[in-house]
């Protein structure tokens, strides 16, 4: 029987959790399905993979190349897969191809066309699609310039890390000259880049399942929040509740181009913008992503099982051959029907309550600890479920503090509209009062922190606040924004701080007050 | 007596999603829980909001519910499938709030259905902090001089008596969420506020500070006929004041004698009878006075945790397997030991090897959050790491992190001596590297052991490593003896470290050092052959060797 080692993810961390144990597990039971003997490595007690039933061997070892390398020695395996574990075993995958020791499914080569940036924005051109205008700079000097000719707000990161580390939305020079002096520093050979941010745009995650052929969609999900937010940490639903369905579909076909390119064997997840239209390629990353099982669960196919038999040779047609005989496919994913009534809605948590000093703020770097799932036929209740999996229960009647930067203003409107003719009553502070009063909608006008008390930290603390609506500014100064939110988490009161959130959370009220809440069991989703 | 038959259909409750304190172990346990149970025969019935786990995929239980775990829902659940029973043990603190809701509104007594496992009564005791408090003065155990409180009027009545430093708990909080300490009366009243607003029933302990005793951890299992066994005893490297998910960790316990690790085996099954907790696992926390040898109890926890995890992963014994057929009837004596096929489950593992836990760390990610570990966990993950030895245990486990870290060298070499004593005196997630950098310098064991409390052997260990890695850096690749690198092997050394110390490659070294052997975690030391393909490495010489799937042994005394 032939072995096949499947490299583990390691120690859970933020940005690589038990997500990606699950993928691992996957591959395991594929390849055993297939004939193979599966012999896993990782060093995490916490999780299934190092359950001694789970592969046919477990080597408790630490995921560095001295101890991959003495397993390999041992066993002669016929490949390696790094493709399920996260960052951690990727990183191995050069020196293992280094040393002649084939690497299963997508090749090397292929994930650094994907990760390095020059290569990669050859890649789009020559694909014909389009990336957010971006520049490098190499002196502070350097990078106002590039900055202010791309145009504010852009998204700034230091080269030399990965993952969204150290990245930040900057929306002028004292806030981007303020990051480079506090944050990075910026010389001849570590330059910073810099990306024009696609203010207000919607963002869009693909995963894909590549045989070298074929190519199927496993899910087009549209983010709840909008762009500027780590993809991690967005919430996102599938398929798409806001975006229309030509759009989606030109996001597939644009997904099946670049995997195909990039001559991807197994998984790849895509990340997109969409603007006024336009659709923009953020990255791509031919491995499996944080979102496949949920994913796989949202369609009923287990994506990273499948996409382990297509790294041992075996065909999309073979493995799934239903899947080409739907007649009328289903624009957010080719492996369902038109006519699937569900929507999934993933919700992220965060540790907010273990680091009191931390302002409990979503941006471009990655900060949640895990995910949960809500299911139903209708949006709303689906995002209620999510919300309330994530220990939020949204309030069904009281009193909603509103409080939203000047750019929002426009869109809390139709929010602030819903909200009363829910039987809420809104609060606001001077400036977002002024404006709903201006489009006539009525609230109660509560101090800031700097006003005469009780000041709204006040009637958040004594609860007289059920929901907070709340998007910061763009500064990240220490802020009557910070205090709110801070009381926010310590009460337990359900808040938004993006307006694309709270539109859902409305709808999903609604929903909740309309209709009634049911379960659901997997296996009754499709015939499983 | 065989599995009941009177139940048909069972309710999982998994953990929700993974957050600090509750993480993936919990879709160990359930996961393990759900085949035991389908292969019992049992109709399984699963719920988790959790989509990133195992357990939820659709072929592990019959019903599959990712919906979110609050009660209404659960209540949805019961009566559309109508379980016998809920098994609230593998989900944990969660599950076991769930369970206790459900029962308090009446929803199990409404559609029948019982708690297996633990329930109601154990639950309670277990987890309410006056209850086991009385429980443990029944039979005669010590705990920390403490008070419960519900408001700051009633804290400051007690704080008198109890004195500073206090620890402050929350009860029923997730992994210490809201617990801390208090030193003086100044931010005592805040901390006690922070501590009953987190607690879900406005309820917080006061406990005197024991902070710098040492701290162990005992597995234990219990089944309907009152048989007990002790799965694996742990030990905290870090002393009191650091919460267990957030110290390192070591199994089997280093520093007990032999007749102290019996009184804790003593103490571990009569805390598990009185509480009363049927069928299942349990894990029994201890802390000892150095001092004095005196032991206190602090807590136990009567459900499957992270450490009955790390102990299953430590042994090879499926805890929250084994605890899922104890729940259905099963006694230890009746179910079989996997591993060896010859055992039953009622024999108490053995181990012949170290294991070390060291927690990892996200603080990158919140540069304004205070690193200081303390009663309320930080870390968001853990790696394990096997040895034959503490030293090579801990030196692998070292390189697992993933810090770019392959071993005790950080370079602290021009940390000024102040912070350096700082870093040592205050738990962080990076005080083992300190302490060695501290060990370069001259720093000696007493020394070490007046700043950070930790056990002299810990830092004997410690420094032996520092000091032959002193002894190897005066050396290069070519005068250093084959018995002197293989000790460096045996110690753990890992071959990028030995490069760097060497001034060589890792190339070089891997070329020169003595090959690895690989070891069975076989749960008996041994004694039985083993059938499951659960290995770890060492560089001890001749001991083992994997041939296709037979283990051949060789032994120096064969």
């Amino acid at each position: 029987m032939e072995k096949i080692i499947i490299l583990g993810s390691g120690p859970n961390r933020i940005g690589q959790g038990v997500e990606f144990d699950y993928a691992c597990v996957h591959c395991v039971w594929s390849l055993q399905e297939e004939g193979y003997q599966a012999i896993m490595v990782n060093c995490n007690p916490e999780t299934v993979s190092t359950d001694y039933d789970t592969s046919d061997k477990l080597f408790f070892e630490p995921i560095v190349l001295e101890d991959v390398l003495n397993i390999v020695e041992k066993e002669k395996p016929f490949g390696v897969v790094v493709q399920f574990g996260g960052q951690t075993p990727l990183k191995l995958a050069k020196p293992l191809e280094k040393l002649k020791i084939p690497i299963l499914g997508t090749s090397p080569e292929s994930i650094d066309i994907a990760e390095d940036r020059e290569r990669f924005r050859d890649l789009i051109i020559k694909l014909g699609l389009k990336q957010p205008e971006s520049a490098t700079a190499k002196s502070k000097e350097e990078a106002i310039k590039v900055a202010e000719s791309l145009g504010y707000p852009v998204l700034v990161r230091p080269s030399y890390v990965l993952g969204g580390r150290a990245m930040r939305l900057v929306y002028d020079t004292s806030e981007l000259l303020k990051y480079i002096e506090e944050a990075v520093t910026v010389t001849e050979d570590k330059p910073i880049l810099v990306d024009k941010f696609l203010d207000g745009s919607i963002e869009v995650d693909v995963d894909c399942v590549c045989d070298g052929e074929d190519v199927l969609v496993g899910a087009v999900m549209e983010h709840i929040e909008e762009a500027g937010i780590h993809s991690g940490d967005s919430a996102t639903c599938i398929p798409h509740y806001t975006l229309s369905d030509e759009i989606v579909e030109e996001i597939k076909e644009q997904s099946r181009k670049l995997a195909k390119a990039l001559n991807t064997v197994g998984l790849i997840n895509i990340q997109y913008a969409v603007k006024d239209g336009e659709i923009y390629v953020i990255e791509a990353n031919p491995r499996a992503s944080r979102t496949v099982p949920f994913v796989s669960k949202a369609i009923g196919y287990p994506l990273a099982k499948i996409a382990s038999k297509v790294m041992i040779g075996k065909k999309l047609r073979e493995i799934v051959p239903e899947v080409f005989q739907i007649k009328e496919k289903h624009p957010a994913s080719d492996f369902l029907p038109k006519d699937f009534p569900f929507y999934a809605v993933k919700e992220v948590v965060f540790p907010w309550n273990r680091f009191p000093e931390v302002d409990p703020l979503l941006g471009p770097e990655m900060k949640s600890t895990g995910e949960v799932m809500g299911i139903d036929r209708d949006f709303g209740l689906a995002f209620w479920k999510s919300q309330a999996a994530a220990g939020q229960i949204l309030p069904t009647s009281g009193n909603v503090f509103i409080s939203v930067a000047d750019k929002d203003k426009p869109h809390i409107e139709s929010i602030a509209k819903e909200l009363l003719k829910l039987g809420f009553r809104i609060y606001a502070t001077s400036g977002t009062h002024k404006f709903l009063k201006e489009k006539g909608i009525e609230s109660v006008l509560v101090n800031k922190l700097s006003e005469e008390r009780p000041n709204i930290v006040d009637r958040i603390k004594n609860k007289e606040i059920s929901l907070i609506i709340n998007t910061p500014s763009g500064k990240r100064e220490r802020s009557d924004a910070y205090y709110i939110r801070r009381a926010a988490v310590s009460t337990k009161t359900p808040y938004f701080t993006t307006i694309r959130g709270a539109a859902a959370a409305v709808m999903a009220i609604k929903s909740y007050k309309e209709k009634d809440l049911d379960v659901l069991a997997l296996q009754d989703m499709r015939g499983i | 007596m065989p599995k009941r038959t009177d139940i048909e259909t069972i309710l999982l409750i998994g953990s929700g999603p993974i957050i600090i304190g509750q993480a993936a172990e919990f879709d160990y346990s359930g996961t393990q829980g759900a085949k035991a149970l389908k292969e019992e025969g049992y109709r399984v019935i699963l719920v988790n909001s959790n989509p990133a786990t195992i357990m939820t995929d659709p072929n592990i239980a019959d019903r599959t519910y990712i919906e979110p775990l609050i009660t209404p829902v659960l209540e949805k659940i019961i009566e559309k499938e109508r379980p016998d029973a809920i098994l609230p043990t593998l989900g944990g603190q969660t599950a076991l709030n769930l369970a206790i809701d459900l029962y308090e509104k009446g929803i199990l007594d409404k559609y029948n259905v019982e708690l297996i496992g633990a329930n109601y009564e154990v639950i309670k005791k277990a987890e309410d902090r006056d209850l086991f408090k009385k429980a443990m003065e029944r039979i005669g155990l010590s705990m920390p001089k403490s008070a419960v409180v519900k408001s700051i009027s009633e804290a400051e009545e007690v704080i008198d008596w109890i004195g500073f430093p206090v620890i402050i708990r929350p009860s029923f909080t997730l992994g210490g969420t809201g617990g801390s300490i208090a030193y003086n009366r100044e931010e005592f009243y805040p901390k006690v506020k922070a501590g009953l607003d987190a607690s879900p029933i406005h309820e917080v302990l006061l406990e005197e500070s024991i902070i710098g005793w040492k701290e162990f951890e005992m597995e234990v299992m219990r089944d309907k006929n009152d048989n007990c066994v002790i799965i694996c005893s742990i030990e905290n490297l870090d002393p009191m004041g650091v919460h267990t998910g957030d110290s390192i960790t070591v199994a089997p316990a280093m520093t007990l004698s032999d007749r102290e690790y019996q009184i804790l085996r003593n103490y571990s099954i009569a805390v598990m009878r009185e509480i009363g907790v049927e069928t299942g696992g349990s894990n029994v926390q201890f802390a000892q006075n150095p001092k004095t040898g005196e032991f206190y109890v602090i807590e136990m926890n009567p459900r499957v945790s992270r450490s009955s995890a790390l102990a299953s992963k430590a042994t090879g014994f499926p805890i929250a397997k084994i605890a899922a057929k104890l729940a259905v009837g099963y006694t230890l004596d009746e179910l079989s030991n996997d591993i060896t096929k010859k055992t039953p489950a009622s024999f108490e593992p053995t181990i012949d090897y170290v294991v070390v836990k060291i927690p990892r760390f996200d603080f990158a990610k919140f540069p304004e959050a205070d690193p200081t570990l303390t009663t309320m966990m930080k870390s968001v993950g853990e790696v394990m790491a096997i040895g034959r030895t503490f030293k090579e245990a801990i030196q692998k486990a070292l390189r697992s992190l993933e810090l770019g870290r392959y071993g005790f060298y950080m370079g602290l070499e021009n940390v000024d001596e102040n912070l350096l004593k700082e870093k040592i005196i205050k738990p962080n997630p990076d005080r083992l590297w300190y302490i060695a950098e501290a060990f370069r310098r001259g720093f000696s064991v007493e020394e070490i052991n007046k700043l950070s409390h930790i056990d002299i052997w810990f830092l004997n260990q410690i420094k032996e490593i520092v000091d032959y890695e002193l002894y190897l850096s005066t050396k290069d690749i070519s005068t250093l003896t084959e018995q002197e690198l293989e000790k460096a092997k045996q110690w753990g050394f890992s071959d990028r470290e030995l490069a760097r110390l060497l001034k060589t490659t890792e190339e070089e070294i891997r070329k020169k050092r003595p090959p690895v052997s690989f070891k069975v975690v076989d749960t008996c030391a041994a004694e039985f052959e083993a059938f499951t393909p659960y290995y770890y490495s060492s560089y001890e010489s001749l001991s083992g060797k994997v041939e296709e799937d037979k283990i051949i042994y060789y032994r120096d005394s064969e």
